[in-house]
């Protein structure tokens, strides 16, 4: 059962305008039209997955009032290296080192992979307190110049505490539902970087460096797979549709989750998400809404919650789960490094 | 979902038009593109999405471009269909 929760934003706000300004081909009406994202979250050089990742969890941490866990397990596409795994580091950062901790790799629907992990390892007997994270640094493996993706990716983290716990108490985690399509990994993908293409080979450009995605094919995919997912977790423990009083979508783009919603039936007032101020945020998506939600008190402990996601892979997951009984301070902290204050800086075009 | 007496796709397709996403009846005929009934490129994905679910067929997302025309639409449920038969 989830026992604690806790999110991390970098403190740089990148609007829509100041895309535009920084050179790129649309507007704040196309944006909004076609996403649904105001404004988004970018980290400065420097700052790594693993910074946003620490903040979130020490939050997390106090959260559920815990300072040890049995496991941690982090979610993200953008490690801070390629090798070795970032979850470590987050880990030892943590007071946390000597525990068993690993990264995992299911991109946009990595922390309800993640979650379902560490809810696994717990009713196995392998743990008793596990971390959940879901952290990302999208903008470094952006193309600036590319409208289909540097307008909707943002950086951040989000983090939740399990703890063993039992069926009726708020917080549980009731049924989870994975699935993959590997036919479909083209549609999100950074081509270079991998042992396929190494980055160093000489034919590999910028455009095989960042992150490419095809938009059309990725809609239809997600409003189909999130769906059906959906269904069949609530089937797991019987819980009809109505009965649902929070849902929480990969922030992927606001007309998916309006589809997807309005789909499943999902009355407005019991939709929940932050994609406007934040874009993207992939893995760190769901577990921002959930601190943001919780510390807002927007929703009752108890109350019936449906999760979904999907991303590159292709890959989705749903849980359905009861909402915890937590105290979370803030919607988010915020991680910069010591020096000029990120806020004061005009947005870095970075190239990967 | 379809069944022998749901009307044909043309049809469906004109419905789902004017109900889901408010299209002015008199802009629609065979010829129209979705571009002229002001649909842009997500918008027609979820016009497939919609059709695929009504009828029980896959559709090629690949294929959703605001430049096809109803005609067109309609053709690819049609072909669909055939080949489930």
């Amino acid at each position: 059962m989830i026992a604690g929760a806790g999110a991390c934003l970098p403190p740089l706000v990148v609007t829509n305008d100041d895309l535009v300004r920084a050179g790129l081909d649309t507007s704040d009406e196309w944006i909004r039209s076609r996403t649904g994202i105001a404004s988004r979250r970018w980290s400065a050089p420097g700052v790594g997955t693993g910074d946003l990742a620490v903040a979130a969890s020490a939050a997390a941490l106090a959260s559920a009032g815990a300072t040890a866990v049995d496991l941690v397990v982090l979610a993200t596409t953008t490690p801070d290296h390629p090798c070795p795994a970032t979850a470590p580091q987050v880990a030892s950062r943590l007071g946390l080192s000597g525990v068993p901790a690993f990264d995992l790799a299911a991109v946009c629907s990595g922390f309800l992979y993640a979650l379902a992990a560490g809810d696994a390892w717990i009713r196995s007997g392998g743990a008793r307190t596990v971390l959940v994270i879901g952290a990302e640094t999208y903008s470094a493996i952006l193309d600036p110049d590319d409208r289909n993706t540097s307008v909707i990716f943002g950086d951040g983290a989000g983090a939740v505490v399990l703890r063993r716990g039992e069926p009726e108490e708020p917080g549980a985690v009731v049924a989870v539902d994975l699935g993959s399509d590997g036919d479909g990994a083209g549609h999100i993908m950074v081509r270079a970087g991998g042992s396929r293409l190494p980055v160093y080979a000489p034919s590999v450009g910028l455009a095989d460096r960042t992150l490419r995605m095809n938009g059309r094919q990725v809609y239809g995919q997600a409003v189909r797979r999130m769906t059906n997912s959906a269904r069949r977790v609530l089937a797991g423990p019987d819980w009809p549709l109505e009965s649902v009083g929070a849902f929480i979508g990969h922030q992927a783009n606001q007309r998916i989750l309006d589809s997807v919603a309005d789909r499943l039936g999902i009355r407005p007032e019991h939709r929940f998400g932050n994609i406007r101020d934040v874009g993207n945020t992939a893995a760190a998506s769901i577990p921002l809404v959930i601190a943001q939600v919780a510390a807002e008190h927007l929703v009752r402990p108890g109350t019936r919650t449906l999760l979904t996601a999907f991303g590159g892979g292709l890959t989705w997951g749903s849980a359905a789960l009861t909402w915890p009984d937590i105290t979370v301070e803030a919607a988010f902290t915020t991680f910069a490094l010591p020096g000029p204050r990120e806020e004061d800086t005009v947005p870095e075009r970075k190239t990967p | 979902m379809s069944d022998s007496t749901s009307p044909p796709p043309y049809e469906t397709l004109v419905l789902l038009l004017r109900e889901k996403f408010e299209v002015d009846p008199q802009l629609i005929d065979e010829q129209a593109t979705f571009r002229g009934l002001d649909l842009d490129s997500i918008a027609v994905v979820e016009v497939f999405v919609t059709l695929s679910e009504h009828w029980q067929v896959p559709l090629d997302d690949s294929a959703a471009t605001p430049d096809l025309t109803l005609a067109d639409t309609a053709a690819m449920v049609g072909a669909a269909l055939d080949g489930r038969a």
